[in-house]
């Protein structure tokens, strides 16, 4: 799966279209789950996602086989969303009246647990996209290193302090006894 | 793998909660027609701008011949401007810090002019808003021309400025132009952090121009950035800006 990733790469970079396609059949769902569930909006997700397919697509050439497909993936996603949520928050002080998590959701999807997602939402964001990275792939440390830039030890204390405030959250909304 | 032997209610829920789902084959076909068209018109457009300059700031940007700069300093300023507006439109810039000259612009107009240069970078305001700002609500109308006769479009950001009912109002370079530029600007993240120095910049800051495209990372703010690590830049001070 590994080479065959990276050479599946080296064809998008010769504009192979079957082979895009084959890179957005085998990572788009998973692109989709984490931007879904960081973005808390199917039309901002599937933005965030179409942004990265783009830039995987336009930039494949840049590619350089040290990266993981999927981790070279995840880091352009992330980025993506990180810069939605920042729009978020200067949108949010500017117009108190927005609330702050603010893209209403068209509606409910399957497997969303209202509870989780309001208590993910308290989550600092840093430690928010990497408990999505870890639960939708499995990611291990230092992967989430790589993908967010910093330190092993970072992502354990950040991964740490972020399910301690989520179990304090879902446990004061009696979803954990 | 999360090790499975130490998972609890916490990481069944979360499991459950991120499981993936299937690509939506829509997607694939709109990323494929999307990757196809070119973006070749805001370049086009950067091209033809004209820049006229005092030595005091950028004075006019136009799509008309201007007069060419007289002195060294002026060129160099010059220069400078035309450097940033290719970055911006190459969408590694957000932010300008070429100086502006709007001596010359009657008082009112400037007022407008400095308001909208406060709107951040990739948001909208209405023109009620300006109006607002500068204590005269009722001068909607007003705005709106101070706005249109904008000697410095693009970097005194009057394409971020909308009407109330969300139509686009107008355009000195005209109407889809001021689409495409908000469309640019939210494509283009504001902060970036490198990950072998682990400094954070505003994106367009000189630390980042050299900064391999492997090693940026974007970043919501900057305590975001601080909490994990990242120090922020003391030359463009991402701090002032977000």
């Amino acid at each position: 799966m590994e080479t065959d990733d990276r050479a599946l790469m080296r064809r998008v970079a010769r504009r192979d279209d079957a082979a895009f396609a084959e890179v957005v059949g085998r990572y788009g769902g998973r692109l989709l789950a984490v931007a879904g569930r960081l973005l808390s909006s199917r039309a901002d997700a599937e933005d965030a996602v179409q942004r990265t397919l783009l830039h995987c697509f336009a930039g494949a050439a840049s590619y350089r086989p040290e990266w993981a497909v999927s981790t070279w993936l995840y880091r352009i996603l992330t980025n993506i969303c990180m810069d939605e949520l920042r729009r978020r928050v200067t949108r949010a002080t500017h117009d108190p009246e927005l609330p702050l998590e603010l893209t209403p959701r068209d509606g409910r999807e399957p497997g969303d647990d209202v509870d989780l997602r309001r208590a993910l939402e308290r989550v600092p964001r840093e430690a928010r996209v990497l408990l999505a990275l870890r639960y939708v792939n499995g990611l291990s440390y230092g992967e989430l290193a790589r993908v967010r830039g910093i330190s092993v030890n970072t992502v354990k204390s950040q991964l740490a302090r972020g399910k301690a405030l989520l179990r304090a959250e879902l446990g004061k909304r009696g979803v954990l006894r | 793998m999360i090790d499975t032997r130490r998972s609890d209610r916490v990481d069944d829920l979360l499991t459950s909660y991120f499981r993936p789902g299937e690509t939506p084959s829509a997607l694939l076909s709109r990323v494929v027609r999307a990757a196809r068209a070119t973006d070749a018109e805001l370049v086009a457009l950067e091209k033809r701008l004209s820049i006229e300059v005092t030595p005091r700031g950028v004075s006019l940007i136009r799509e008309a011949p201007l007069a060419r700069p007289a002195t060294a300093a002026a060129r160099r300023l010059e220069e400078r401007a035309r450097e940033e507006l290719v970055e911006y439109f190459q969408g590694k810039r957000a932010f300008f810090s070429v100086p502006v000259d709007l001596s010359e612009t009657p008082e009112f107009q400037r007022r407008v002019l400095d308001v909208a240069r406060t709107i951040p970078f990739g948001e909208a305001r209405r023109y009620a808003w300006i109006a607002e700002q500068i204590g005269h609500p009722r001068a909607v109308r007003a705005v709106g021309t101070a706005l249109g006769r904008n000697p410095v479009p693009i970097i005194v950001p009057c394409h971020r400025v909308w009407r109330t009912d969300g139509g686009l109002g107008g355009y000195l370079f005209g109407l889809p132009y001021k689409r495409r530029l908000l469309e640019l600007e939210r494509s283009t993240p504001v902060l970036e952090g490198c990950t072998s120095t682990r400094i954070v910049c505003r994106v367009g800051c000189i630390h980042g121009r050299h900064m391999r495209p492997d090693n940026r990372v974007v970043f919501a703010s900057v305590d975001d950035a601080r909490s994990v690590g990242y120090r922020p830049c003391k030359v463009c001070k991402p701090s002032a800006a977000a």
